[in-house]
């Protein structure tokens, strides 16, 4: 079976916590290699990965990762 | 990983060491079935440093070989998925080559002689790293 592409704001919300590569990766237990393949959306975590990092960003899973393509923060913010 | 690379340099790579790796063996051989003297078997020198440097170059110093001899423990997710899906396809490969090799001894009764085992057992070590050679991005 294929799986889907999951879209992330990983990069973006790393970025606003002022956390490198490896400090996430630290904090979430990976290579930080693999950080960078999250980001890129070339690998999709296993469940217990995406839990970890939304512990780590304090935010829910359904607002870090999508199965549709996600708008930006901002955007979703302003929107009406 | 150490040092990065470029996919292509990366695959070129692969195939040097893969092929002088062949061309120690298809030497060694040959002398063995026409009986060559030394002299010829001195050749092997050439494919094996070859094999030597781009080992080294492509495998050592990408730490490529490190991180496929790593135990499972220190390894995530991804690159659990990694190596599995990498000792999948050089399982498959190895078996393939190894049978046809065996069948071939067979029908045409030669000896497998210590060159060609030793070769097959680096063989077996080098073919999950260079699927992960040729096929990743980033290392």
């Amino acid at each position: 079976m294929e799986s889907r592409k999951i879209y992330n704001r990983i990069a973006v919300l790393r970025k606003e916590k002022s956390l490198t590569r490896n400090e996430l990766a630290d904090k979430i237990g990976v290579n930080f290699q693999t950080i960078g393949y999250l980001e890129r959306e070339e690998y999709n975590p296993s469940l217990d990965l995406a839990f970890r990092i939304s512990e780590v960003f304090e935010l829910p899973i359904g607002l870090i990762f999508s199965i549709e393509p996600l708008i930006p923060l901002s955007q979703l913010l302003t929107k009406k | 990983m150490e040092i990065k690379k470029s996919i292509k340099k990366r695959r070129v790579g692969v195939i040097l060491t893969l092929l002088s790796l062949c061309s120690m063996v298809i030497i060694f051989e040959y002398c063995k079935i026409e009986q060559r003297d030394s002299k010829i078997i001195a050749i092997e020198i050439i494919p094996l440093i070859i094999f030597l440097v781009s080992f080294i170059v492509t495998f050592i110093k990408t730490g490529l070989w490190g991180f496929i001899h790593k135990p499972l423990k220190k390894l995530d997710e991804r690159e659990i998925a990694l190596t599995s899906k990498s000792l999948r396809y050089a399982y498959s490969i190895f078996t393939v080559v190894t049978l046809f090799l065996l069948l071939s001894f067979a029908i045409t009764q030669t000896q497998i002689d210590v060159v060609l085992v030793a070769s097959l057992i680096l063989f077996a070590h080098i073919l999950p790293a260079s699927y992960i050679a040729w096929t990743e991005k980033e290392i």
